[in-house]
C-alpha cells in the first residue's frame, strides 16, 4: 500500500501550482463576473475561466486525446482536483457535463456524437443539464412520462421536467424520455441529447429553499430531436441512465470541499464562544469537531480505495452510494454546528447588521440540505446499498 | 500509488482465512464463558508459530518477514472474524515492540517470542479512570543502572502464557516500556474475567526490580517505543473492531434473506434494509480509516496518532453499532445464548473501551487541532 505521488506527479503538481499563482488576477476577475472582455457577465466569466483552464491543460485530463482530452494519468487528475479545490479557484461552471454527461459519452455515445461533444463540453463552450426528474417521476425514475414519438429520422418531444440545475443556463441536456408506453417501464425509455435552444422549450426558473434559482422546471411542447441525437439503442436508455447516475454519485462525495469547509469551521470554533468561553476550550466542541475530522479522514481513503480501484480499470459501481450517502450526512451535520457555535448570529439574514461572514453559514446550512435529495435521496441511496451492494432483496415491488 | 491490498497480501489473507475457518470456531467463545477463559492449545499455537504469523512485520534482519504493517492488522482482522483469542494480537504488538530495539538481549527475546519458546505480553491500561501512556501512574525509579517499578496494569492479556511482560511506566518525566519477568519478586498477578472471556489480568507490581537493560530503546529512543507500540497495538484493536463488524454484518445480512415474516424476507423491509446499509456503510468508512492509520504508521510513526485515534475511535462506535443491531434485526434468536451474535458483541463491547474509548480519541484529535490552529497562527503572526 503507498499512497506517495511519484517524482513526476509531483513535478507536474508544481507546475499546477505555478499556473495558479500566475492566474490570480484571471480568477479574482472571474469571482467579480467580470469576463474576457471586461464586462460583468458572470456567466460569460465562468465560461472564460473555463476555457483558460482547459488550455492550459487542467480540465479532462484523463480524457481521450482523440476528443480533446489529455490522456493523463488518473492520480494527476486527483491533483488538479486537490490543488484546484485547496487554492479556493472558482468551479468549472460546466459541472454536469464534465462529470455525468461527458463519462457517459465516452462510454455509450458513438463517433459522431462524441466528437461533435465533448471537445466543447472540456472548453466550457456548453453548459449542460439533466432532465431526467419530472413531477411524476422522482425517487421511481423509471416510470417518466416525458414522451418522444419516432417521426422518419426525428424524435418529438413532449412532456415536463423539474428540478432541472442550470437549466435556465444551459445551452443543453441530456433527456430521459419515453419510446413505448406498453412495454415494462424501463424497456422503454430512450436517453436523447437535446439542444436547449430548439422550438418549444420553455425553462422556468425555479427558488430553492435558500432563495436562490439554480434549478428549473423544463416544458417539451412537440420538440424536434435529430434521430442522431440518441445515444445507445431505441428504448435502451435505462441501462444508460443508470450508468450516468453512479458516475454522478461517484463525483459527489467532493472530499476536498468538505475539507474547505472543515477549515473555515475550524476558524468559527477558533474566533467562537461556547457558554462564555473560548469554543476551542469547550470539551464538547472539540469532541465534535474531532468526530468531523475523522469522517473527512474517512472519506478520503475511501476515495482513495476507488481510486485505486479505478487505476486498475473497474468502472464506479453501487459502491459510490456509500460516499455520497456518508458525505451528504456530514455536510449538514458540519453546517448544522456552524450554526450553533455561531449562536445567536445564526438567525441573521445576509444584509442584516451583525450577520457573520455575510452569512456564508447560513446559506451554507440550506445548501446541505439539497445534497441528500439531489442525485437520489439518502433513503434511495440506503436501498441502492441494500439491494445492489448488500444484495438483499427490493423493498418495492415495480 | 496503490490503496488496496496487493495480490501477494490477497493470497496471505485467503489461507489465513482458510487455516482458522478450519481450525477455530467461533461458538469455542460460547464454552469459554462458563469454563474460563478462551484459550489457543500448545499445538494450534504451534501451528501458528510456524506458519511465521508473530514475525510478519518483524524486520528481515531480525528474523521476521518485514511485511508491511498493514498486514498484520490483516491477520487480526481475519482472526477476529471467527473470535480467535486475543494470544495472536498480543503476540504481533510485542514482537513490534521488540522489534524497534537494538543491542543483545531484546533481539534475542524476540527471536524466542517468534519461535514459540517464549511469550511477551503488554501491560499498558491502569484503573486510574484514563488512557493513554501519558496518563500511566505506574512509576519507574533509578538510581545508577538499576531501578524499581511500582503501580498497578489492568486487563493485561495472555498473562496465563505469558513469561515477560512490556510493562508502559512513568519514568522521570518520560513514558518507557520496561521488561518484567512473570515470576520477578514484587509481582502479583491476578486474573480478571472480560465479558467476551478473553484471558485477561491485574498486574500488582511493588518495587518489581530491573536494570537499564530491560527499558525498550536507547535514551533517547525509549519514549517513541512505547508511543509507537501503543500506536500500533491500538491498530491492531482497531482491525479487530473491524473483524468482529464484518462477521456482525455478514450473518445478519444472510438471515435477513433467509428470514420470512408477513410472507416476505425481512431484509425486504427499509427498517431492517437501511439499518443493514448504515452498518455497511460504517463498516466500509472504517476500513478506509484502518488502511490509512496502517500507513500512517508505516511512514511516520512518530505523527501517526491522529490516524490511529481516527481508526479507534470510528471502529469503536462502529463494531458496537453493528453488533447490536446484528442482535435487535435477528429478533428473539438474537437475545439467546445460542446465537453466536451475542459473543460478537461482548467483544466488540470490550475492546471499544480498550486502549482508549472513542471519546478518549476524540479528545486526542481534538489537541491535535487545536495545536495546529495555534501554530498556523504562530505562522502568521511570525
Ligand atoms: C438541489 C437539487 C438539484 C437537483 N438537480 C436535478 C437535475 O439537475 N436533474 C434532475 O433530473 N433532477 C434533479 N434533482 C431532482 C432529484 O433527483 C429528485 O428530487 C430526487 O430524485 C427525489 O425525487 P422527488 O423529488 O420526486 O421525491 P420523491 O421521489 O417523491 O420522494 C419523496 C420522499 O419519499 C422518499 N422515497 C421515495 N421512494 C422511496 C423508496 N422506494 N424508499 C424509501 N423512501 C422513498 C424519498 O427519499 C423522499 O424522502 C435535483 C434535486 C435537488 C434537491
Amino acid at each position: 500500500m503507498d499512497l506517495s505521488f511519484s517524482e513526476q506527479d509531483e513535478a507536474y503538481r508544481q507546475k499546477l501550482r505555478d499556473w495558479i499563482a500566475g492566474n490570480k488576477d484571471l480568477a479574482t476577475r472571474t469571482m467579480k463576473g467580470i469576463d474576457d472582455k471586461g464586462d460583468r457577465n458572470p456567466i460569460q466569466a465562468m465560461r472564460d475561466w473555463q476555457r483558460h483552464l482547459y488550455e492550459a491543460g487542467y480540465v479532462g485530463m484523463s480524457w481521450p486525446k482523440a476528443y480533446g482530452g489529455y490522456e493523463c494519468s488518473l492520480t494527476e487528475q486527483v491533483i488538479v482536483n486537490e490543488e484546484l479545490a485547496r487554492a479556493h479557484l472558482p468551479p468549472t461552471i460546466n459541472t454536469i457535463g464534465l462529470t455525468i454527461v461527458a463519462p457517459t459519452l465516452i462510454q455509450h455515445g458513438n463517433e459522431d456524437q462524441k466528437k461533435e461533444h465533448l471537445k466543447r463540453i472540456l472548453r466550457g463552450d456548453d453548459i449542460w443539464c439533466q432532465g431526467f426528474s419530472e413531477p411524476g417521476a422522482g425517487s421511481d425514475l423509471a416510470s417518466l412520462r416525458t414522451a418522444a414519438v419516432v417521426e422518419d429520422d426525428q424524435f418529438v418531444v413532449t412532456g415536463q421536467k423539474v428540478w432541472t440545475s442550470v437549466g435556465p443556463i444551459a445551452d443543453r441536456c441530456v433527456l430521459l424520455v419515453r419510446t413505448d408506453k406498453d412495454a415494462p417501464k424501463r424497456e422503454g425509455i430512450t436517453y436523447l441529447l437535446v439542444d436547449m435552444k430548439s422550438e418549444g422549450i420553455t425553462v422556468q426558473p425555479l427558488r430553492n429553499a435558500g432563495g436562490g434559482s439554480h434549478f428549473s422546471e423544463v416544458f417539451f411542447d412537440e420538440v424536434k430531436v435529430p434521430r442522431g441525437n440518441m445515444v445507445g439503442e431505441l428504448h435502451g436508455g435505462w441501462a444508460i441512465a443508470r450508468s450516468t447516475l453512479d458516475n454522478e454519485r461517484s463525483g459527489l462525495s467532493g472530499v476536498v470541499a468538505l475539507e474547505n469547509n472543515f477549515k473555515k469551521l475550524l476558524e468559527l470554533v477558533e474566533a467562537g464562544t461556547r457558554s462564555g468561553k473560548p469554543a476551542l476550550e469547550d470539551p464538547q466542541t472539540l469532541n465534535q469537531i474531532a468526530q468531523y475530522w475523522i469522517e473527512i479522514e474517512g472519506l478520503r481513503y475511501l476515495g482513495y480505495r476507488t481510486l485505486s480501484e479505478q487505476l486498475k480499470g473497474q468502472k464506479p459501481g453501487p459502491q459510490a452510494s456509500v460516499g455520497k450517502l456518508f458525505s451528504s450526512k456530514l455536510r449538514q451535520a458540519m453546517a448544522k454546528s456552524a450554526l450553533e457555535i455561531a449562536g445567536p448570529y445564526a438567525a441573521l439574514t445576509k444584509k442584516s447588521p451583525h450577520v457573520l461572514n455575510r452569512g456564508r453559514w447560513v446559506a451554507g446550512f440550506f445548501d446541505s440540505l439539497g445534497y441528500s435529495i439531489g442525485g437520489g435521496t439518502s433513503e434511495i441511496m440506503h436501498n441502492v446499498i441494500a439491494e445492489r451492494v448488500l444484495e438483499l432483496p427490493r423493498s418495492v415491488e415495480d | 500509488m496503490e490503496f488496496q491490498f496487493s495480490s501477494d497480501q490477497l493470497a496471505i489473507r485467503d489461507a489465513v482465512a482458510k487455516f482458522l475457518s478450519e481450525e477455530w470456531d467461533l461458538s469455542e467463545r460460547r464454552r469459554a464463558l462458563d469454563d474460563g477463559p478462551v484459550k489457543v492449545s500448545d499445538a494450534l499455537w504451534q501451528q501458528v508459530v510456524d506458519m511465521g504469523w508473530i514475525g510478519i512485520a518483524v524486520s528481515e534482519d531480525k528474523g521476521g518477514s518485514g511485511l508491511e504493517l498493514l498486514t498484520s492488522a490483516m491477520l487480526v482482522e481475519e482472526a477476529a472474524q471467527v473470535l480467535f483469542p486475543s494470544r495472536l494480537c498480543s503476540a504481533l504488538a510485542s514482537a513490534y515492540a521488540l522489534d524497534q530495539c537494538g543491542g543483545d538481549s531484546m533481539p534475542k527475546l524476540l527471536g524466542s517470542h517468534m519461535t514459540g519458546q517464549h511469550f511477551v505480553s503488554l501491560a499498558m491500561d491502569e484503573a486510574n479512570g484514563d488512557y493513554g501512556p501519558e496518563n500511566n501512574s505506574t512509576r519507574a525509579t533509578m538510581s545508577g543502572d538499576e531501578g524499581v517499578i511500582s503501580g498497578q496494569k489492568i486487563l493485561v492479556p495472555d498473562a496465563d502464557v505469558a513469561d515477560h511482560f512490556l510493562v508502559a511506566s512513568r519514568l522521570g518525566d518520560k513514558g518507557v516500556l520496561i521488561k518484567v519477568a512473570a515470576d520477578a519478586p514484587g509481582l502479583t498477578i491476578t486474573p480478571m474475567e472480560r465479558i467476551d472471556a478473553q484471558c485477561v489480568s491485574e498486574l500488582e507490581l511493588k518495587d518489581v526490580a530491573f536494570s537499564t537493560e530491560d527499558i525498550l530503546g536507547d535514551a533517547d529512543e525509549a519514549e517513541a517505543v512505547l508511543q509507537r507500540t501503543y500506536e500500533f497495538w491500538t491498530t491492531l484493536i482497531s482491525a479487530d473492531l473491524l473483524g468482529v463488524t464484518t462477521t456482525a454484518l455478514q450473518m445478519t445480512n444472510a438471515y435477513a434473506k433467509e428470514r420470512h415474516q408477513f410472507n416476505r424476507p425481512i431484509g425486504s423491509f427499509q427498517a431492517v434494509s437501511h439499518r443493514l446499509a448504515d452498518v455497511k456503510m460504517d463498516e466500509e468508512v472504517g476500513r478506509s480509516l484502518l488502511y490509512g492509520a496502517c500507513l500512517a504508521l508505516q511512514e511516520r510513526p512518530d505523527e501517526s496518532s491522529p490516524q490511529v485515534s481516527a481508526a479507534k475511535a470510528w471502529l469503536s462506535d462502529a463494531a458496537t453499532r453493528a453488533t447490536e443491531a446484528a442482535l435487535q434485526l435477528h429478533g428473539g434468536i438474537g437475545y439467546t445464548w445460542e446465537l453466536d451474535v451475542h459473543l460478537l458483541l461482548r467483544q466488540a463491547r470490550s475492546n471499544a473501551v480498550y486502549l482508549g474509548d472513542a471519546d478518549y480519541h476524540r479528545k486526542r484529535i481534538g489537541a491535535y487541532l487545536a495545536e495546529q490552529l495555534k501554530s498556523s497562527a504562530a505562522g502568521v503572526s511570525n
